[in-house]
């Protein structure tokens, strides 16, 4: 067995005597920003990501180890023992898929096995929302489903406990898988005829009940279960736009959304590293949990964090994943919550017709003094691929100003441009 | 933003490259899209394309082309940049910094370790050369669709070689010219519009130069395009020239007659006054004709027998719209084509054919300056020109290469059968072959390549690919399911019983692997290289495939040529003459392999390679089973050449199987 080879007690024995070797970070997923965040720090690093990039890795002089995520099975020790024997002490999750890898991980480098289970329940939405409601967070009502007639109860025992009455337009319900990153694979449905769309493929999945008022998200940077840095991003139209900091009549209710966030590093036991929860907050300020991640955030949200607050968020994730960065090296990295000099917003663009053959990008978008950049091309004329969840949108433009609601007027105006001809 | 230049433009793409500049090697990527961006905003105007290229010595450093299909300079090859530059978005942007790179090494702006600044000046002036369409945009209905349609990166492009042309030494950029000029009418293609636009750019490059740097060569042909003889230099508008020529002194008229016919037999191009000439010698002094063509005694020979009807033929056909038919017209002369019994009554119904309108159409759209000619006149034009010029048949840019092999091979070994053919597409909108005892018609099929075909090609293509296109596809469907290459049975039957029945290919047709690669050299060998095929010579065309690949020998894809005799040079060795259907200029294919068109003892149209060169690249071939030599005989170091060859280039894409 390759297992028992890997477990000789001697190379274990010569790794932990070797206390004066400089210990590993592991980043677990392939992502170049945070390779360049962790050089930037001068940190050692391993990556491990899907087997495709050794090539790119071994080029590039990238310590690389190729790994397939989604199988999951008992070959995982080796995952581990192969990073120990490395010298790694940390592992930094960047992918929604890399989550629970990470999570076990880290339990074995720190000998603390529920740190494990505690990334589980960051990987089943309906876990997480249990554990939350049990927690006494304001949570919308949610069951799990198996089969296309449990959606069709939930829709129905849903809109009646809304007093709707026959003929009266149904309050839709959400539904997404239990384990996917963000909006991907979410759908809003309220007529019982859009359930015969699912396929079997999408089940089990999440029911919730819609919740109205504003979407926000959050991105809490912790470190030994204290927040370092608490970015509140305020979403314009969700998977569309977003910018940062928030507008100042949601950066008021900080206070508010700092204390729900500190009950939820509570009720999720969690240390290190970044989270991302999403909240709705309602006209008369109540907040409802809706779902969080502990991983790099979509929407090019760190982006505009570095834009925005000045730091590195790659690296910020990486210092606070690591048990031994020091409090000072912590508050010489942050700045203070309070002191972003402008809003750093971004649009993502997705085409609004099924096939494109030019690009428009008009002259006032571009001379406006907001505008950053974008990253949108002429494309090849062909059919567009349909969306995923929010993900596979064709390019993103980057706003920067000082005003938020200008900000928000920007990103609502160009949402409904034709970029795409 | 505003496509002029601005302070601020400059500062965003600074920025840009500044960035790239220091990310680490692994990062580049994250940081090329915005140089690309900043990039293309400073090409919006020439200041912009001027001042970008201050910065491109620092592109390949700064990472600019990493991990792209741009990253290696020393692998660029001028023939792509075109089709970049024209495609859309992002790689026209990248095509035209990578450019700007080559142009930085060529004026020693910048080092390559393994581009010098005389390969770069070289590429560069290639590129040009093969660009001139978008240097002097033709007024053409075609390029003016492509303009419409794509005019984001046609201005981008355009713009390029507005600044690229202000950048080269024009003696270097038109000696290029002159030897792209050499390799195209030493084919002496049909059609010379290409042609024409080349020797006219050249002519602007060195009108600035004093005329000792202008080279002789180039001199004969802007002549043979505006005019070669003492009337026409004085005369360049045919109208004046027409009158003129009312004044002139018999012994003068001999001299035009010579004049033009010289630097037409020596250009391969004809001055559109010539055709004034002609139709005067015609009508008044007709015993001066065969000096206006320069014939051969057999030309004469043939003229003089059939004076009525080729009198005939020039009153119809011969404008100055349709001048370069004239050349056509005396190598059909030479070749003694009328004594074919079936080409004169031919040639005489199309005069007199009734042409559907949507053909008439084509044929108009084919000359800009028709000035009142009939479609009749356009299409008797167009046979005479291919009956004397058979291998000038091109298959312009389209991927119709069968469809022109057939034209040509008919045209050499069937007029007869081409001129049955020709009416029954322009009059009767079908034609009809056999296959296997059935007939196809050409009107019942769909598809084929007739609305998407190019329009810059000779009447007689105009009027029958897209008729023989459908007919050779709907063959290929009929025996695609036979397990072996169809060409086997679709060949002879296509092109008719000139194309023998034998028929071997190097790709297995079941697995797609190459299984007996040597036997299958040794077949070729030993039936059509004269050292081993027991002096059995090559009579008719055999269409063969071969393989195209690149100057790094890299598979491109499959291509149709016609073998047309096989040879021995001076040195000894044995050459395959060949007709390309693609009447390229200068071709690359990769390990030192280049065919020429000319200085091998090349005829008129031929292009040509050694014996083995020539088989390396080659996949199938007809071949007559009851003459075959000795395969056995071949020596085995001949055959192990062959196979390294063919191994090292199109052969890395297939697997070879040992028998």
């Amino acid at each position: 067995m390759e297992l028992d080879q890997m477990d000789l007690p001697g190379t274990m024995q010569d790794d932990g005597q070797d206390e004066t070797k400089p210990y590993l970070t592991a980043l677990i997923g392939w992502s170049l920003p945070a390779i360049e965040a962790c050089t930037k720090l001068e940190k050692p690093f391993v990556v491990v990501g899907p087997p495709d990039f050794e090539h790119f890795a071994e080029k590039n002089d990238i310590r690389f180890i190729g790994w397939d995520f989604d199988r999951l099975n008992e070959g995982s020790d080796k995952l581990f023992k192969q990073l120990k024997a490395l010298g790694a002490e940390v592992a930094v999750p960047l992918y929604e898929e890399c989550v629970e890898w990470a999570g076990a991980l880290n339990s074995r480098f720190r000998n603390e096995p529920r740190v494990f289970n505690r990334s589980l329940l960051l990987r089943d939405k309906g876990m997480m929302k249990r554990k939350a409601q049990i927690a006494g967070i304001k949570v919308g009502v949610f069951e799990e489903a198996h089969t296309k007639d449990d959606v069709r109860r939930f829709l129905k025992r849903v809109n009646e406990a809304l007093l709707k009455v026959e003929g009266d337009k149904n309050d839709p319900i959400h539904v997404k898988p239990l384990d996917k990153a963000g909006s991907v694979g979410h759908r809003a449905i309220d007529d019982p005829e859009e359930i015969d769309a699912l396929s079997d493929n999408d089940f089990p999945l999440l029911m919730e009940s819609h919740l109205d008022g504003q979407e926000f998200s959050c991105e809490v940077f912790i470190h030994k279960g204290e927040i370092q840095f608490l970015n509140i991003t305020e979403y314009v139209k969700l998977g569309y736009s977003n910018f940062v900091p928030a507008s100042p009549s949601l950066e008021e209710k900080r206070p508010q959304i700092r204390q729900a966030i500190e009950q939820l590093i509570n009720a999720f036991e969690i240390e290190y590293g970044v989270i991302h929860p999403e909240y709705f907050i309602t006209s008369d300020g109540t907040l409802h949990f809706g779902e969080v991640a502990a991983r790099v955030p979509g929407g090019h949200i760190f982006d505009l964090i570095e834009r925005a607050h000045g730091f590195n968020a790659y690296q910020a994730q990486i210092l606070c994943s690591d048990p031994n960065t020091t409090q000072e090296e912590l508050r010489n990295f942050f700045p203070g919550e309070d002191e972003a000099e402008g809003y750093a917003g971004c649009l993502m663009v997705h085409p609004h017709r099924p096939y494109i053959q030019g690009l428009d990008v008009p002259d006032e978008l571009e001379d406006h003094p907001y505008f950053e950049k974008h990253d949108m091309f002429t494309p090849d004329q062909g059919k567009v691929s349909e969306r995923i969840g929010f993900g596979n949108h064709y390019g993103t433009i980057f706003f920067y100003g000082d005003d938020s609601e200008e900000m928000r007027e920007l990103l609502q105006k160009y949402e409904k441009y034709d970029f795409y001809v | 933003m505003t496509s002029e230049l601005t302070e601020k433009k400059v500062e965003r793409f600074t920025d840009a490259l500044n960035e790239l500049d220091k990310a680490a090697t692994f990062a580049k990527s994250m940081y090329q899209t915005d140089v690309y961006q900043e990039a293309g905003r400073m090409m919006e105007s020439l200041d912009g394309m001027k001042t970008l290229f201050n910065y491109a010595n620092r592109f390949d450093e700064a990472g600019v082309f990493m991990n792209g299909p741009w990253e290696d300079a020393s692998k660029l090859q001028a023939p792509l940049v075109s089709g970049s530059l024209k495609t859309k978005g992002l790689a026209s942007i990248i095509e035209v910094m990578s450019d700007m790179r080559m142009l930085a090494i060529a004026k020693g702006n910048a080092d390559h370790p393994s581009v010098t600044k005389e390969s770069a000046e070289e590429f560069l002036n290639e590129v040009m050369a093969l660009n001139l369409d978008l240097l002097f945009p033709n007024g053409s209905e075609e390029s003016r669709i492509e303009q419409k349609e794509n005019a984001e990166q046609f201005d981008r492009a355009q713009r390029f070689f507005e600044f690229l042309f202000t950048q080269l030494s024009s003696a270097s950029l038109s000696k290029t010219l002159l030897v792209e000029i050499n390799q195209l009418t030493a084919q002496r293609p049909i059609m010379v519009k290409r042609i024409k636009s080349m020797i006219r750019t050249a002519k602007k490059l060195l009108e600035s130069e004093s005329p000792e740097n202008q080279p002789e060569e180039l001199q004969d042909y802007i002549e043979a395009v505006e005019g070669p003889t003492q009337y026409s230099k004085k005369f360049p508008n045919v109208n004046h020239y027409r009158s003129e020529l009312k004044n002139v002194m018999e012994d003068e008229l001999v001299e035009e007659a010579r004049a033009f016919a010289e630097s037409m037999q020596k250009t391969g191009i004809v001055a559109p006054q010539h055709a004034i000439l002609l139709r005067r010698l015609n009508k008044n002094k007709p015993e001066l004709l065969f000096e206006a063509l320069m014939l051969t005694d057999k030309g004469k020979a043939n003229l003089e027998e059939h004076i009525e009807l080729v009198s005939q033929l020039i009153k119809v056909a011969i404008y100055p719209a349709t001048a370069q038919t004239i050349y056509g017209l005396s190598k059909m002369l030479d070749r003694g084509v009328l004594s074919s019994t079936p080409v004169a009554p031919g040639l005489r119904r199309l005069v007199e054919i009734d042409i559907q309108p949507g053909v008439r159409k084509e044929l108009f759209n084919a000359y800009e300056y028709r000035s009142g000619l009939t479609a009749n006149s356009i299409l008797v034009a167009g046979v005479i020109s291919v009956l004397g010029q058979p291998l000038g048949v091109g298959q312009g840019l389209n991927p119709t290469c069968q469809s022109a092999r057939g034209i040509s091979l008919w045209a050499q070994h069937a007029p007869g059968y081409l001129l049955e053919l020709i009416p029954r597409a322009a009059r009767d909108g079908d034609i009809d072959l056999t296959f296997e005892g059935t007939a196809i018609h050409s009107k019942d099929l769909k598809g084929g390549l007739a609305p998407e075909l190019h329009k810059e090609l000779d009447p007689v293509s105009l009027v029958l690919v897209p008729h023989l296109d459908r007919i050779y596809n709907e063959m290929m469907t009929r025996v695609a399911l036979r397990g072996e290459d169809g060409h086997k049975w679709v060949n002879p039957e296509f092109y008719g019983n000139w194309v023998q029945r034998g028929f071997s290919t190097v790709i297995e047709p079941i697995t797609g692997t190459i299984t007996d690669f040597q036997g299958y050299v040794r077949l070729f060998y030993a039936t059509h290289h004269p050292d081993y095929n027991d002096d059995y010579e090559l009579i008719y065309p055999n269409p063969v495939g071969i393989f195209i690949t690149n100057v790094h020998g890299k598979l491109l894809g499959f291509h149709a040529v016609s073998i047309l005799r096989i040879a021995r040079v001076e040195s000894g060795d044995y050459r395959i003459y060949f007709y390309n259907p693609n009447n390229d200029g200068s071709q690359n294919w990769g390990q030192g392999i280049e065919p020429t068109v000319n200085g091998n003892g090349e005829l008129e149209g031929e292009s040509s390679l050694p014996f083995h060169e020539f088989v390396s690249r080659l996949y199938a071939f007809h071949y007559n089973p009851y003459e075959q030599g000795d395969a056995f005989a071949v020596e085995d170091d001949i055959v192990e050449r062959i196979e390294s060859l063919a191994k090292q280039s199109w052969g890395e894409e297939y697997t070879w199987v040992a028998l």
